[in-house]
């Protein structure tokens, strides 16, 4: 399945790498990614898809101290 | 105040006033501070052994440890340790120091990416870039080290921050992550699977004892008479005395524990993960249980099995609102006469006979105080260190669970004699993991620690050997270790003193010599190569599939 998630992230040293090594560790391949300034903040709009459920990487991605907030936009299935 | 005073005043305003550590360039500014500071530095030999050193004293204490190197090589030295720490979920504070901030990224000397390397073995991980982050970036570190599920933060500081001014600082409580807290509706529902379970069982796990519930968890215990079972970082937890406790479960449980786990209907999962090496294969793990899964952390419920109910929280609150109103007479009669049909056998120690490890441990735990803290290492003795000795509470067990770090055992012991320096310590190592950090015999002999090393030396690579033995066919591939030095001459080369035994008739005398010796002592005890550990369950089979003996 493919994900939309949007995140909101506090501008800190490696909080992208953070999220980028969390969905790459958790099985699930990002598929495309835009950041751009929001704020203070930083605002991420990144595709994954994966073959487990969502909540593996959701749960591990709510662990991450840098993130303000996540939200699954829509989920659609895999295209080859 | 410079950046250097200013992060020892943080460190005594969160409590630490023993830390581990090892001083290089990019840490000089804190090192000369120390020196006017009333924190206690334990300098170890390896920045490797420093860290377990903390670990060992966070684990013994719940409290959290303080482990301090330089940039570069001191900072990588760390890496194994943190990701020890953070998958047993210990509680850490690891101050790196940094090139100067105008020297970052030009690849100066013993410059590495810490933080980069950090970022998926830690719970977080922080660089300091302004003077005024310093003191609240330390205080935001020990908040989340502590809280929920405990783990290990990193603190990279630029050498020029703490030569440099920092303003003042007023200490505050950071704002920490708010907990979960399980409903009353979830509660009730996992009550309710209790009363009409007919075969329970109680799987606990280390949470318990980082949530600091093991007298809630008794309690449970005691008002439910439940059977329960323990993983290897939750041994401690439950009474060892109790009737219906079965011991520790999974690859290399005891065979009641496993029995009565395959073939309970409802698991009630307190503080555990079912790590693989806990459940076997997974399709076949208690394959008619229910689950009610207890945790602090919503990332472990429904990761590796469904939950019928999970209860999310602090194990304090939810153990004393559980409850099982029914009773389970036939099944509690099924499991005491399971354990006594499965009960461990031990040998007398018989002059002119081959050591058995096992019984020399059993042996060895009859023999030491109550509270005495066991440390081991990693491989075929941290096995039967779990199947064969007795804890009194989970920080009296100090062993490497999830990461199965080999070397673990003695800088851990130097932590935990650190933090409780009048109790018993005894560090269980094979003598393939104890080359793994065996510099820090120089840390006990500098200090005078009495810790008593017991070396079970079998001149192998034991549980490699072993696996090589049972499911490579025999093909022993590096794992014979019989060129391992002389380990009491060893001893005395660190000043330690010590004793060899090789004769089941010297076990007695020989741990009666080792618990009363005064300060730190060496044990080397020399074992046949051929045993192995019992029971086991061979990759991918279920647990009630396991091989009790050699086939």
């Amino acid at each position: 399945m493919t994900y939309d998630l949007e995140l909101l992230l506090s501008d800190q040293p490696a909080a992208l790498e953070r999220v980028l090594q969390t969905a790459r560790y958790r099985g699930f391949k990002v598929r495309q990614l835009q950041m751009r300034q929001r704020g203070s903040g930083l605002q991420l709009s990144m595709q994954v898809s994966g073959p487990q459920p969502i909540n593996i990487l959701t749960t591990q991605l709510h662990k991450l101290y840098d993130l303000a907030s996540l939200n699954i936009e829509q989920t659609l299935p895999q295209t080859a | 105040m410079t950046g250097a005073q200013a992060i020892l005043t943080s460190l005594i305003e969160q409590g630490a006033d023993r830390v581990f550590g090892y001083p290089g360039g990019a840490i000089m500014p804190l090192y000369d501070a120390l020196l006017d500071s009333p924190v206690t530095h334990y300098l170890c030999r390896h920045e490797q052994g420093a860290a377990f050193a903390a670990i060992g004293y966070a684990r013994a204490t719940n409290k959290v440890g303080v482990c301090i190197a330089t940039s570069g090589p001191g900072a990588t030295n760390l890496l194994t340790s943190l990701a020890d720490a953070k998958l047993d979920s210990v509680p850490l504070v690891v101050i790196t120091g940094q090139v100067a901030r105008a020297a970052m990224g030009s690849d100066a000397f013993q410059e590495v990416d810490v933080l980069g390397l950090s970022l998926s073995i830690c719970k977080h991980s922080m660089q300091v870039m302004e003077p005024g982050d310093l003191q609240p970036m330390l205080n935001r570190a020990f908040a989340i080290a502590r809280e929920g599920r405990p783990g290990p933060v990193l603190v990279d500081i630029p050498k020029d921050i703490q030569l440099g001014f920092v303003p003042e600082h007023s200490p505050r409580p950071c704002n920490t992550a708010s907990l979960p807290q399980a409903s009353h509706n979830d509660i009730e529902q996992a009550n309710r699977l209790l009363a009409q379970s007919q075969r329970p069982v109680v799987y606990i796990g280390g949470g318990v004892g980082m949530a600091s519930a093991v007298p809630q968890l008794r309690d449970f215990l005691c008002r439910t008479q439940l059977p329960h079972v323990s993983t290897l970082k939750g041994l401690g937890s439950a009474d060892y005395h109790h009737p219906l406790y079965l011991g520790m479960l999974g690859m290399h449980g005891l065979a009641a524990a496993n029995l009565a786990v395959q073939q309970s209907d409802l698991l009630l999962i307190i503080g555990a993960r079912l790590d693989d090496r806990v459940t076997g294969k997974l399709d076949e793990f208690a394959p008619e249980a229910k689950i009610i899964h207890v945790d602090i952390d919503p990332a472990e419920i429904h990761k590796r099995r469904h939950a019928n109910v999970s209860l999310l929280g602090d194990l304090q609150h939810i153990l004393p609102a559980l409850e099982c109103t029914s009773s389970k007479s036939a099944w509690s009669a099924q499991i005491e006469q399971l354990k006594q049909q499965k009960g461990n056998r031990y040998e007398d120690h018989v002059k002119g006979k081959e050591i058995d490890a096992p019984s020399l441990l059993r042996r060895l735990s009859d023999l030491s105080a109550d509270d005495a803290i066991v440390c081991c290492d990693v491989g075929q003795h941290q096995m039967w260190v779990a199947q064969h000795m007795q804890f009194s509470h989970p920080t009296r067990h100090l062993s490497s669970g999830g990461l199965g770090t080999m070397g673990f055992g003695l800088p851990a012991a130097i932590g935990a004699q650190v933090a409780e320096p009048d109790k018993q310590v005894v560090a269980v190592c094979g003598d393939g993991s104890f080359m793994m950090n065996v510099q820090e015999l120089g840390t006990l002999r500098r200090y005078q620690m009495p810790v008593k090393i017991v070396i079970l030396d079998n001149q192998r690579l034991g549980m490699v050997k072993q696996w090589q033995e049972l499911f490579h066919n025999e093909r022993y591939s590096e794992t014979d270790l019989s060129d391992n030095p002389p380990f009491s001459q060893l001893a005395a080369a660190f000043g330690i003193a010590s004793a060899e035994i090789a004769d089941a008739g010297e076990v007695e005398q020989a741990l009666t010599t080792l618990l009363e010796h005064p300060g730190p002592y060496l044990l080397h005890v020399r074992l046949n190569h051929q045993a192995n550990v019992w029971p086991i369950v061979p990759p991918n089979t279920a647990n009630h599939e396991m091989w009790e003996q050699a086939r």
